[in-house]
């Protein structure tokens, strides 16, 4: 029998992220200014665990940064809980705080992360800079959650991609936050890691939004899938298994492809998605 | 011949004209004439030359007022020719970048264009990295990272980017030889 991991998030679950009329450009007002984002609107309610599928360059890193407060939007506004977000207002250090405790995001290359000395000093970062209690405990606990507690007193330089994957995802775990922002999590892990990932992320309670071009996985991660189109507009919000049934939608997406199929002696061309991994 | 072209004989010429004048004054003048081309990117372009100088010009300038005090002679006019030289050459070429398309300069050469096309999109590459390790720093900051993380953070970025640029080179070499560029 087969379970449902994912069940809808109801409507009354309270908006933990909200986006209005986003819009991001390149290159300032200047004749070279190169337009990334366009209209974006989407609430993401808490312990909701969303994807975000476009095809290379729609926006999907852009969108998280802003999300992060990262980067200041051209125009528009996103909020946590009921405070606006963006690098100005995250000057106020009480705001900063929570915001960076509560809501974290994991770069698609893991190297960008990393640059204590050992794994041990990664994970403690956050809680060192917030003077948690239980620090060791609190590292090892999630170390052992990702499966890293070999290599605690490692380098991270030197560790696989998937070992540092789970090296930032144990750094982020630590801190509880109540947001999850992963861009490209699975890019770097090979198919168990991807599949241990899957479980992993299903068995937190936070909100999740997940970036992701693989939609043979999307699924899996998540019941709702937000869809960045090449026109760098949001074209869909909702369940993902009606958006994986909507050929027009995924290929004005550029998430499916046409090619020549061989079926023994038949060969045809149709419209369709690949299980890349 | 096209602007950008014309652009780059000028850029040449300006920066090793810049080379042989020796007169305080002129290499003043030049930086005059350089930024009032630059119109209304002046101060920008003056901000980003200082910026991109002002290690390597305060080593070089403290290092020679040194030998000019063990040597009792003044240092004053050779400083100020030096830094006023790096600085003329730098906006030059900041206002250069800013002005020229390089491909339709180099177009004349297939060659050029080529080391052009590496060269450029190994910079874009390098300049995202460089945006990501800024960026994921302030994202797990939850306060002012402390000196000791900094210089752990550009570190890790030197290193990295170290690490990337000898492997980009030599996919590069191994490509331009199995594409028939060169066989040494």
């Amino acid at each position: 029998m087969t379970e449902i991991r994912y069940r809808p998030v109801g409507v009354d679950a309270p908006a933990v992220m909200r986006t209005i009329d986003l819009g991001h450009h390149f290159g300032g007002e200047s004749a070279r200014a190169c337009e990334v984002l366009r209209d974006i609107g989407f609430t993401l309610r808490s312990g909701e665990k969303s994807v975000l599928l476009g095809c290379n360059g729609s926006g999907k890193s852009t969108l998280l940064k802003i999300l992060n407060g990262l980067i200041t939007p051209s125009h528009g506004r996103v909020f946590y809980q009921d405070d606006e977000i963006n690098p100005a207002r995250l000057k106020d250090p009480i705001l900063h705080r929570r915001f960076r405790a509560e809501v974290a995001l994991l770069f698609q290359n893991p190297d960008a992360m990393l640059f204590n000395p050992t794994v041990f000093d990664e994970i403690a970062f956050g809680p060192r800079q917030i003077g948690l209690p239980d620090i060791e405990a609190r590292v090892r606990h999630w170390a052992a959650e990702v499966g890293v507690s070999a290599h605690l007193s490692r380098p991270p330089f030197g560790l696989s991609g998937g070992e540092k994957q789970k090296v930032c995802l144990a750094a982020l775990m630590v801190l509880e936050p109540k947001v999850l922002l992963l861009d490209e999590p699975t890019a770097a892990l090979d198919p168990r890691s991807t599949g241990w990932l899957i479980d992993f992320l299903a068995s937190l309670p936070v909100a999740a939004l997940i970036s992701t071009h693989n939609l043979g996985l999307a699924p899996e991660l998540a019941s709702r899938a937000l869809v960045l189109g090449e026109n760098h507009r949001l074209i869909y919000d909702g369940p993902i298994q009606a958006l994986l049934t909507d050929m027009e939608k995924l290929a004005a997406a550029n998430l499916v492809h046409t090619h020549r199929h061989r079926h023994g002696d038949i060969e045809h061309r149709h419209t369709h998605v690949h299980d890349w991994q | 011949m096209n602007l950008d072209r014309a652009y780059l004989g000028f850029y040449l010429g300006a920066v090793f004209a810049a080379t042989l004048i020796h007169d305080p004054v002129w290499l003043a003048c030049g930086l005059g004439l350089a930024l009032l081309a630059s119109g209304r990117k002046a101060m920008g372009i003056l901000r980003q030359a200082l910026f991109a100088v002002l290690t390597f010009n305060l080593l070089i300038s403290l290092s020679y007022i040194l030998m000019a005090w063990l040597q009792d002679v003044s240092p004053w006019v050779t400083l100020i020719r030096l830094n006023l030289r790096v600085l003329l050459i730098t906006c030059l070429t900041f206002l250069f970048i800013a002005r020229v398309n390089l491909f339709r300069a180099l177009d004349f050469s297939p060659g050029l264009t080529f080391v052009l096309g590496l060269a450029y999109s190994q910079a874009l590459t390098f300049r995202r990295a460089q945006d990501d390790f800024r960026l994921a720093l302030a994202s797990r900051s939850l306060k002012p990272p402390r000196l000791i993380d900094r210089y752990r953070a550009s570190a890790a970025a030197a290193a990295w980017f170290i690490e990337k640029a000898l492997h980009a080179a030599t996919q590069s070499s191994q490509a331009l030889r199995s594409r028939g560029f060169f066989n040494d």
